[in-house]
């Protein structure tokens, strides 16, 4: 691991593909991060945890899944592990069922400002539970539900009945601008 | 911009939030791979601190004391730490994902994750809390048993007693609730995995 000069072909190829992964996703990565962790400082530790992560893992990346799955896999998972290990607390975190009935923290708050309005997204994303929260991400990013199956493992029908959900949630929250819903 | 419908999309707020560039060079990579097995090593060497007073303290305590009980008491401590620390740092535990982690869904991480936080719990529990609470009983010991026959004594020990057994009380409870919540969360992980074999 010491300089650029004694860098074997495997390391080559994972650096390849960090570089190609980074380039490509490296925006919707630095988007998970801040549905995971409110803090800024704590969130460029987790970006940064996120991308080392990643380049660890492409020493096993065998094509099984595509490129993109890959990548959220490995996001997800880190930065689901950050969620455990910094909450240590599960009672603070709801699933999808619960956040239906909590009222919004901050209604009425400049409802049309785009600032807040993320702010709001990203308060109610941060409410949830690791698994719901991979779904909404993924909902988010424009996936299909077969993407979300693969990268959650979860079933189709069962992404269907949480996305369903989640546009229910949305559109409550987000009542003025309802076209997604 | 209220009058652009897209403004209070939530995929669209969500796609064009700012984000900071904050891609790590290859450089930058490799440096913190090399922190993370110096941080592994210090975590190690953190981790056998307290139990390496344990092994200290009941070897000493089983050297000087006179009473066999005592004795043997601090004997059992010593070897319960000394296998302790050999059954916990076989697989020492860094804060790096499994080398598979990407081939699992996020429904099959999220489990081990849970599994393994509740089966880390029991085993400092089993290795690292069990010799503390056996040496310090086998201190305790001719004390309050001496002690009761010296009423003076015993009673001037009743205010550390009572706050040793509330910080024992204290750390169980906080514990249990924590496993009862980890419990939860595998009951869910179950249910949703239920729901997806339907």
């Amino acid at each position: 691991m010491g300089g650029s000069e004694s860098i074997s072909s495997g390391e080559a190829s994972q650096d390849h593909l960090y570089r190609d992964a980074a380039n490509q996703y490296g925006s919707a990565l630095e988007r998970l991060a801040r549905a995971y962790e409110a803090d800024p400082e704590k969130r460029r530790d987790l970006i940064q945890e996120i991308h080392f992560q990643l380049w660890r893992s492409f020493q096993r990346f065998d094509a099984r899944c595509s490129t993109r799955t890959w990548v959220y896999r490995v996001a997800h998972h880190v930065a689901a592990s950050h969620v455990l290990r910094e909450r240590r607390t599960f009672s603070n975190l709801v699933n999808l069922e619960e956040l239906e009935t909590l009222p919004d923290k901050t209604q009425g708050q400049f409802a049309a400002d785009q600032r807040m309005n993320l702010e709001r997204l990203s308060v109610l994303i941060q409410q949830l539970k690791p698994l719901d929260r991979q779904v909404i991400i993924s909902y988010l990013e424009d996936m299909d539900a077969a993407s979300i199956g693969e990268i959650t493992g979860l079933s189709p029908a069962n992404v269907a009945m949480r996305v369903h959900r989640i546009k229910n949630i949305l559109a409550q929250r987000f009542r003025e601008g309802g076209k997604y819903a | 911009m209220p009058d652009d419908p897209s403004a209070n999309d939530p995929r669209t707020i969500w796609q064009n939030q700012p984000v900071e560039s904050s891609a790590m060079t290859l450089e930058t990579i490799r440096r913190k791979a090399r922190e993370l097995h110096a941080k592994t090593r210090r975590e190690l060497l953190g981790n056998i601190a307290a139990p390496l007073a344990v092994i200290v303290f009941s070897g000493l305590g089983a050297a000087i004391f006179n009473n066999p009980m005592q004795r043997t008491a601090f004997a059992l401590a010593l070897a319960w730490a000394l296998a302790g620390q050999y059954s916990l740092h076989r697989g020492m535990w860094s804060a790096t994902l499994p080398g598979d982690a990407a081939l699992t869904t996020g429904l099959e991480f999220y489990r081990r994750e849970i599994e393994r936080r509740r089966y880390l719990f029991r085993r400092v529990l089993q290795w690292s809390f069990g010799p503390v609470f056996l040496a310090i009983g086998a201190l305790l010991l001719p004390i309050v048993t001496g002690g009761i026959a010296e009423r003076g004594v015993f009673r001037n020990m009743i205010p550390f007693l009572t706050l040793l057994a509330l910080w024992i009380g204290g750390f169980f409870v906080v514990r249990m609730r924590q496993q009862r919540e980890l419990q939860r969360e595998i009951d869910e992980l179950n249910d949703i995995e239920r729901d997806n074999r339907r």
